[in-house]
């Protein structure tokens, strides 16, 4: 991703989002009796910004500003992150969420 | 709020939550130029919607989704580009209505961050940047030159959308279970 232009590379500054309902790891909503969980992965670009990249995790999934963080430097640093898991209806609706906002992410089963 | 001087330059979040777009006449106009071409892009897209789009830059737009699945990547294409298509031209309806005022509400922040976003994409996917770590440092009289500048204003832009989105109160999250 790319670091926000024309600054100091520097910790993110945006103040955190208060969001109504936060959560730390990806919901599942998976009934083990039927099939294995999907998950769905966002992939590393060089054209966009990680505060971008981190406000669209918050948004889309309702985590902390910490953990869209943690996820969006996973993404930057190790390529891709695991950022959602569930029925291969939610992650395929996920995807489509994150491709709406420009974000590249794939799915696949665990 | 930050501590970059010049943030804050373009978008302001005024005492009622609304958010202000401070562009001079010639950002306006980059952006009046831009704008059209990423809807033809768009609209006159000649790749298959089942497969996916052969030119780069509408390949970016319309991602894979199942890389290793041909025949389920198939049907998820065909399942969601006519939408993605759709939402996208709204938006960059939106962004061309609201380019001089009024102060935008949370609902068209969003709109925009994601059409300057996509705007990026398409620039960015042009001018094949690859490297995210360094700054785009090309000559004057390079013919890209131009294009790189508003690769990178169009990064500052985003960037002050995002801080502005980030101080509002929370919109209700659209979890879908």
């Amino acid at each position: 991703m790319a670091a926000p232009p024309s600054a100091p590379r520097s910790p993110l500054a945006s103040a955190p989002v208060e969001a109504p309902v936060e959560v730390e790891e990806p919901v599942g909503d998976v009934d083990p009796t039927t099939e294995s969980p999907w998950i769905v992965l966002v992939w590393n670009d060089p054209i966009n910004l990680m505060s971008y990249v981190t406000f669209v995790l918050q948004k889309l999934f309702g985590y902390s500003l910490e953990k869209a963080t943690e996820l969006m430097l996973d993404v930057h640093h190790k390529g891709k992150a695991v950022v959602s898991s569930g029925s291969k209806e939610k992650a395929e609706l996920d995807v489509f969420r994150l491709h709406e906002h420009g974000l590249w992410a794939t799915m696949q089963q665990d | 709020m930050g501590f970059f001087d010049g943030f804050g330059r373009l978008v302001r979040v005024d005492g009622d939550g609304a958010v202000e777009l401070r562009l001079g006449a010639a950002e306006r106009e980059l952006l009046r130029s831009l704008l059209p071409q990423l809807r033809s892009l768009l609209v006159d897209e000649a790749g298959d919607a089942e497969t996916g789009p052969t030119d780069p830059m509408l390949a970016r737009l319309f991602p894979s989704a199942h890389p290793d699945d041909v025949d389920e990547d198939q049907a998820y294409r065909s399942l969601v580009h006519d939408d993605l298509l759709a939402v996208r031209l709204s938006n960059l309806d939106l962004v061309e209505r609201t380019l001089d005022g009024p102060p935008l509400d949370a609902e068209q922040v969003g709109i925009w961050m994601r059409t300057v976003n996509e705007l990026r994409l398409v620039l960015g996917t042009k001018l094949d940047v690859t490297d995210d770590e360094e700054p785009i440092d090309v000559d004057a009289g390079d013919q890209r030159a131009p294009l790189y500048a508003a690769y990178s204003w169009l990064g500052v832009l985003l960037e002050e959308l995002v801080r502005a989105a980030s101080s509002l109160p929370p919109e209700p999250t659209r979890h879908d279970d």
